[in-house]
């Protein structure tokens, strides 16, 4: 069996007293985009941000499990936080471009980890706005300040810049919620053709069944079912998961 | 540029609300009535207007009438001080006035000399020279302490640094003033061997007591303004929190915080008490730190005591007022063009 890129085991999780996941255990596959879906409080996010170490930053956060990025520990004594958020990029709900060009905004990353040379950041500014399904709408605007773009084209510049530090992994919170129906389209086109490991967050059930090829569906902080998403959509096995995509509750 | 917008709508709104805000209130016009066999000239029509209640018409007086009453202080004050300043200038009872290049350019303040002479250069130094060192001193002290109380401090120690801080701003400003004369001045008279302790170095030390509150929580307004979605962004891409703060929240914050500085620096500007106190009283043009200063505030407040009446000292004091209130508008206004040029990022 192939190695998976994430893989979370018995993962609990606490906000202070308040308990958000519960024995959550799952394997992101390598190139695979994992979509998780469940109502509103669920744990969704909490877990996204488990991945790339986003819940340091709550007072009073508690975890028990573990998450290995393949095969290393998030949370181990040897683990660099800001390494890991290298490696798995995220991309938020709503657009949050820095009030800067885009093309600062693309070479953020790039110049934190020490990429000086002009030439060198033009290269990857490039491939990373390209990657995104980008460049050819702002290759002649580079320089124009990334706030004064449109919501869709906002959200991939986002992508790019996550993009630019070349990330395992992806990580995607309600990505095109804040989006009008083309620009989802642009984004979710992005996702089925980028051929990387993504892992994205949606309340919208279509759109996990468009672009994933496995869902998580949570439920009250515990991982209700979790499968190939043609099989979960059409045989789920728990009947929470059916009364959710039915849309009896949630 | 979104203020730009926004301010022709604003103006619409005063005269008549969108309909989704109130309750409207029709009022029927008839429709002029055609003679018969003969097709109608006007349909009939409703004029939509918002129904003001007595309270909201009432209310929209009373802000009338305070804005117009501030306009009004406004323009009564420039009219008085330019007025009044003019007369200097112009020359009046038979005596030539002053030219803009002898008040401007020359260092000679001699007002109750025969003959006197009115030259602002030096008083303007000493403002400046006050001004300028302090803000030097305050600016970055300020900012750091805003940077450290938006971004650093953890809740726990803001609890108590925060008062502080707003405490020190409160202090009046004879009680610093006499600070720096019992306190500073014998102390930089003994330490650094001076003729005298009451000098711009003091009075640049108490101004940046009383600037750095200013600064600080204008800065740290500022910062915690700058929306935490793109600090996170920052975060996710693996910076440090030292690293955000330098490369996304400061830029970011940018236009408050040069507004903060000068709002600092219009604060020393207009200082009078201490600069009457610990700047020392001469009105030469300082050649370093330790020479004594009469900046345009202290002298406005120690010689308009002295002066009769109309006579041309007393205008000449409110040139030197006129000139103080140019400078400060200035300042305004650039802190008013430098926060809205960056509020949404260049
Ligand atoms: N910073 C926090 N401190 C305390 N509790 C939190 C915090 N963030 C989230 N929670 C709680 O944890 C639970 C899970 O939240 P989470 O944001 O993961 O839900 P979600 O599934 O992403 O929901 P949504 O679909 O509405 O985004 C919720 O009950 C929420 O109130
Ligand atoms: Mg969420």
């Amino acid at each position: 069996m192939v190695e998976p890129v994430i893989a979370a085991r018995e993962v609990d999780f606490w906000y202070g007293q308040f308990q958000a996941l519960r024995g959550v255990s799952l394997d992101i596959m390598d190139d695979e985009v994992t979509a998780m879906i469940g109502p509103s409080g669920c744990g969704k996010s909490t877990f996204l941000k488990l991945l790339n170490r986003m819940n340091d930053f709550v007072p009073g956060a508690r975890l028990a499990g573990e998450i290995l990025l393949r095969g290393q520990s998030i949370y181990g004594p040897e683990a660099d936080p800001v390494d890991i958020r290298r490696r798995v990029g995220m991309v938020f709900q709503r657009p949050n471009p820095f009030p800067k060009s885009i093309y600062d905004n693309i070479c953020y990353g790039p110049r934190l980890v020490g990429i000086r040379k002009a030439a060198e950041l033009d290269v990857v500014a490039e491939k990373a706005l390209r990657a995104a399904a980008l460049w050819d709408e702002v290759k002649d605007l580079l320089g124009k300040s990334a706030m004064e773009l449109s919501g869709g084209q906002q959200q991939r510049v986002c992508i790019a810049r996550a993009l630019a530090l070349e990330p395992d992994i992806l990580l995607m919170d309600e990505p095109t919620s804040a989006l009008d129906p083309i620009a989802t389209a642009k984004v979710e086109d992005w996702i089925r053709e980028a051929g990387m490991t993504i892992v994205i967050v949606t309340h919208n059930m279509q759109q996990a069944a468009r672009i994933s090829d496995r869902t998580a569906f949570f439920y009250m902080g515990e991982l209700a079912e979790y499968g190939p998403t043609m099989e979960l959509f059409t045989s789920p096995k728990e009947t929470r998961t059916e009364n959710y995509i039915t849309g009896r509750f949630g | 540029m979104t203020a730009d917008a926004a301010k022709p709508e604003a103006s619409r709104r005063d005269v008549e609300p969108p309909a989704a805000e109130r309750t409207t209130q029709a009022v029927a016009e008839p429709a002029s009535v055609a003679p018969a066999g003969q097709p109608p000239v006007e349909r009939p029509f409703v004029a939509l207007r918002p129904r003001l209640s007595p309270a909201e018409k009432g209310s929209r007086l009373f802000f009338l009438v305070c804005a117009v009453a501030a306009m009004g202080q406004m323009l009564l004050i420039m009219v008085f001080l330019f007025g009044e300043a003019a007369g200097l200038f112009l020359g009046q009872d038979g005596q030539p006035g002053v030219s803009l290049r002898d008040f401007f350019l020359s260092e000679d303040w001699y007002p109750t000399y025969d003959p006197p002479a009115f030259g602002a250069l030096a008083l303007l130094a000493g403002s400046l020279s006050v001004t300028v060192c302090s803000t030097l001193l305050a600016g970055p002290l300020g900012l750091g302490l805003a940077v450290y109380l938006a971004c650093v401090a953890g809740p726990r120690t803001r609890e108590w640094v925060k008062p502080a801080v707003e405490l020190l701003a409160a202090v009046p400003s004879v009680v610093l003033g006499l600070v720096g004369m019992a306190a500073v001045a014998p102390f930089l008279q003994n330490v650094l061997n001076l003729p005298t302790g009451l000098n711009v170095l003091n009075a640049s030390l108490i101004l940046t007591i009383m600037a750095t509150p200013t600064v600080a929580s204008l800065g740290e307004d500022a910062l915690t303004a700058v929306p935490k979605d793109i600090q996170d962004a920052s975060y996710a891409l693996g910076a440090t929190r030292w690293e955000t703060i330098w490369k996304v929240t400061v830029p970011a914050a940018l236009g408050g915080l040069s507004t903060a500085v000068i709002l600092g620096l219009g604060r020393s500007l207009g200082e009078t008490l201490v600069v009457l106190m610990v700047a020392g009283g001469a009105a030469h043009i300082p050649l370093s730190v330790f020479d004594s200063v009469r900046p345009l505030t202290s002298t406005l407040a120690a010689e308009m005591g002295e002066t009769a009446i109309g006579g041309r000292h007393y205008q000449a004091l409110f040139a030197l007022g006129a000139l103080l209130f140019v400078m400060t508008l200035a300042f305004n206004l650039l802190a008013w063009r430098l926060s809205r040029r960056w509020r949404s990022g260049r």
